[in-house]
Formats: C-alpha cells, structure tokens, sequence
C-alpha cells in the first residue's frame, strides 16, 4: 500500500494513513495489520498496528503507532508516496453493542487508537463515554476526533491535562453500564475488571503481546485463559477477548 | 525447459524440497488462508507431545538484528488432540505430512511415535531432540551422542515410518551426534534447530524473554547452518533436510550445494506468509536459468 501521510500527532506518536489495495470492507474495530519494516533482511518480524480507522469511502487505512524501537523508527520515516507492505486485516475484534445501550470507552496510551474505528461503527443510539488516559499533555492525541462519537473524558498521569491519575479515577460511582470496551496497559485492564467485578456489565478487552507469525500459526503471542490451564492465540483469537476469557 | 524438482527422503518421495520448518507453521491450518498446501513438499508440523503444554511464559518471541528469538517451549495442543483434530484435517490437503516429536523421556517418545504411526495420518517422523527453550527432555537428547543413540535406537521399533532426527546445533561438533543418530537407526537428519541467544532490553536492563534465552534463527544463523550441513554431509551417508535462515530461491539452492536433499523454511514464514511457494518458484526459476535439470545434479557440488 502507498503512504499518503505520515504525521507526528505527538512527542513519539505518529498517525500512518496509506491507501490502495485493501479489503477496506472487511475490517472490523479492533483488528490490526501487520507492516513489514525495511526492504531487506535486517527485521524479519512486522509490526502489528492497530487500525485507528478505515474509511471505506476514501479507501484508506489509518495506522497510530508510538515509536518505541528499530523498526517503528524505520516506519515513522515513511513519507507520502512510499510504499509498505501491509497484510490484513488480522484477528478477531471488537463484537457491536445492542442499539440503545450504555457504552463505556476506555483507552490508555497507545491502545486508543482502536476504540476510535469502534465509536465510529456505533449504532448513532448510542452515546458512549470515553474515558482516554495518557502519560502528560504532551502524549494527547484525538481527543477532539472522539468528542464527535461521545462525552469524552481525559486523565493523564501528571495532571497536566484533564483529571490527574488513571483512567480508574474518571470512573465515578455510575456502574451502571452495559458494556465495557478497553485497551491498554495490562495494569489498566485489570483494574478496570477489578472495579466492575460483581456487575452485570459485558467487558471486551484488547491484549498486546509481542508477535512473530500474526496469523495464528506460530504460538509466540498467546495468553492464558481465566482459568490459567489453555491459552488463546492474542493475534488470532484476539486481540479481543471478553474478559472473563483470559488471565489479566 | 522443464525442471525435475522430486526428491526422495528415505522411503517418502517429496514432489518438491521446500518444507515449513516444525513450529513456524503450526499444524498447517492458517497457511491454508494464504495458499494450498499441496504446493508444498511436505508439511512439518509442530512438535507433538504426549499431553498438552502451554509453553513458557510470555514474551517468547522477539526479534533481533536478521533474525529472532523464540521461547515458545513447545506449546502444543498434546497427542490426542493432535490425532483426532490437527491430523485428521492435515491428511484431507493431499501433502506429506511430518510429525514432530517431542518429550520428556525416552518412555514419552516411544509412546507417541507409536501412536502416530498407528494413525496413518503421518508419512514421516521428525524427532525433536534439539529444542532449547524446555528444562527436560528435548536439548538434553540432543547435545551428548551416547543419549542420543540410545534414544533413537529405543524409537525405532515403534517407528514404521521414515524417521528423521533433528539435530542441534548447540554442540561443538555436529558431525558427531549425526553420527550417533545415524547409528541408532535415523533415515535421515534435519538440521540445524536454533542457536542458543539472548537480548537483553536496555531499560528495564533485564533480559527481554521472559525465559531469558531463546532460540536464535532468521537469515542471521544462515552461514552457521550452511557449515553445518556442509560437515554432517561430509561424515554420515544419510539424506539431510537443511535449514537455517532460508528466504529465497538461491538460500536454498545454497544448502543443496552444501549436501541437503530438500530444505525447510521457517523464520521466513513470518516475513512473507507466501515464502514457501515463493521459494518453490524461485528455485525452479534458478535452476531453469542455470540449466539444472534436476536437483541431484548439483547436491552437494560444494563438498
């Protein structure tokens, strides 16, 4: 596929948009795409990125992703005309909710960028909370882009935007809730189990697992089950699980 | 002009020598969204064992500078499973199937090669006795001759198909335990099996993988295996699969001229989940191109 930008939306996060030859139809919220990193031998393995949003009007792809080594280092140098090899969609995502219902959001950090292909796929009955938790002011991404699909709330750590502390702290007392979307850090999806234990209320959570194959083939990426004696395959039967599935 | 790609490995004729190495390839299933899998030569499955293991604690994979490491830990769904749901499946794509196995004892492997011959699902045994990345068993048969033969002298009544000995390359000298496996019976050997690494992440200043080590393969280990194969074909007079950081047409052409037979591809999967047609192809071109007309005509010209 071609890279149509590639923009700096903060200090390490980069919005990828490429277009061309995709199955835009069949992309669920919440699969990913594998991109393969240089031309030569050098990184063998691509890097899962989350889709952020297809646009099957424009037919295009986009691609959020924090540079944390090598090979997104490699792919933040990509400019508007380039091309990368991407493969996808991959995994099973995010199952809709019942018209009408009362949706809760909550993303942290570079796991946000899935939930936003979600709002989007909502039935317009529904008016979901987001709750987005990043580091500081400077890691903020799309938090107007959400404010059109819901009530958007902010945390960061620091409190220099938004509430100060964890996405936890925005929670209130209102649990009343009948589905929960999330994906972040491990910490952040337990605590948020932790904090809806004993309620009626249907979690889907979104796993991140180092990768080899992306396909389901080669067993690297799996986690346990709830009961700690199988696994599932986070690249193939995830990355979406409802949360009673797997280990947290 | 048409080339002659057929091997024979033992009594198992491969229509071609391009095979997924064990574990890169699952039992075959998700490959089968990306192409058919009678284009093949033969499919490798992942190693077997006679229950069910969840493998080490993740991660257990990573990638390195031309390569990865894995510590997986042989994570499989265990021998019934694999008889009455993976096999069953595998046998209805109209390739050669080899099961890779894999256990803790000598009891462990008699028992499971036995019963996947009895299936008659399965057209050639590979034993695993070279994984790095389990405490017991695998590694431990792999690395000390004497162990070794004793292990595939105790297989082989039990195993009524060819039986192929994968071998580790976490030894001082190779030639040595190919010779023990040949003397314990092997029709054959498989090599090389991933080389013992490590990276360790700058800030947290602990070893990535969770197991610490991994199994190092990927182009990076390429020379490494060429060598291998080179010196195991030189010593024990049996069909060789070779395989080590494969990912093109000329790789493989490289590990023939070395003394393979046919070749397997792993690391390369993940890269390009077309790689194995893609070499197919790839080497009959080459072998067109150069006017090779069949691949015993330059097996082991390098020797």
């Amino acid at each position: 596929m071609q890279v149509k930008e590639n923009r700096q939306l903060s200090k390490d996060i980069y919005a990828l948009k490429v277009i061309g030859e995709f199955p835009y139809n069949e992309v669920q919220a919440g699969q990913f795409v594998d991109i393969k990193i240089g031309t030569g031998l050098e990184h063998p393995l691509r890097r899962p990125l989350s889709i952020a949003c297809c646009d099957t009007l424009k037919e295009e792809l986009t691609l959020i992703y924090r540079v944390v080594g090598a090979g997104t280092a490699w792919l933040s140098q990509r400019i508007a005309g380039d091309f990368v090899d991407v493969l996808g969609p991959l995994g099973t995502g995010f199952p809709l909710p019942e018209p009408q219902s009362s949706v809760l959001v909550v993303g942290g950090g570079v796991g946000i960028p899935p939930l936003y292909q979600l709002v989007r796929e909502f039935d317009s009955s529904i008016q979901p909370h987001i709750i987005l938790g990043f580091r500081d002011k400077f890691d903020c991404f799309w938090i107007e882009k959400f404010a059109e699909y819901g009530r958007v709330t902010v945390c960061t750590e620091d409190g220099s935007k938004g509430l100060k502390g964890f996405v936890t702290t925005a929670l209130g007392s209102e649990n009343e809730w009948d589905y929960l979307y999330s994906c972040g850090p491990k910490p952040m999806l337990r605590a948020l189990k932790g904090h809806f234990e004993g309620t009626n209320i249907q979690g889907y959570v979104s796993l991140e697992e180092r990768m080899a194959c992306g396909i389901g083939a080669c067993a690297g990426c799996t986690c346990l089950t709830s009961d700690g004696k199988g696994t599932k395959r986070v690249c193939k039967d995830g990355p979406v699980f409802l949360w009673e599935e797997v280990a947290l | 002009m048409s080339v002659d790609l057929s091997v024979n490995i033992a009594a198992l004729t491969l229509k071609n020598p391009v095979m997924p190495a064990s574990g890169c390839f699952g039992f075959g299933r998700e490959y089968s969204e990306y192409y058919s899998l009678d284009m093949l030569g033969a499919v490798v499955v992942k190693a077997t064992t006679l229950h069910p293991r969840l493998g080490n604690p993740t991660p257990r994979v990573t990638e390195v500078t031309g390569g990865m490491l894995n510590a997986i830990g042989l994570a499989n769904p265990g021998l019934d499973r694999v008889l009455e749901e993976e096999l069953p499946w595998l046998a209805k794509r109209n390739v050669p199937i080899v099961v890779n196995v894999a256990g803790d004892t000598v009891e462990d492997y008699c028992l499971v090669v036995d019963q996947i011959c009895q299936s008659g699902l399965a057209h050639a045994i590979e034993l695993n006795v070279s994984c790095p990345n389990v405490e017991r068993g695998g590694l431990a048969f792999g690395v000390d001759p004497p162990v070794l033969r004793n292990l595939v002298e105790a297989v082989r009544p039990y195993c009524t198909l060819p039986l192929i000995v994968k071998l580790s390359p976490n030894v001082s000298r190779i030639q040595d335990v190919a010779m023990a496996a040949a003397e314990g019976g092997a029709d054959a050997l498989s090599l090389i099996n991933t080389l013992i690494g490590m990276q360790i992440d700058l800030n947290t200043r602990r070893p990535v993988l969770a197991n610490r080590t991994g199994g190092l393969s990927g182009a990076a280990v390429k020379p490494v295996a060429v060598r291998m194969v080179y010196e195991v074909a030189k010593t024990v007079d049996l069909p060789l699969i070779g395989m080590g950081g494969i990912s093109t047409g000329k790789d493989a052409l490289e590990f023939i001229m070395a003394g393979a037979f046919a070749v397997a591809v792993g690391t390369a999967n993940f890269t390009d989940p077309y790689a194995c047609p893609r070499i197919i192809r790839e080497l009959t071109e080459l072998m067109e191109a150069e006017g090779i007309k069949n691949l015993e005509e330059i097996r082991g010209c390098a020797l």
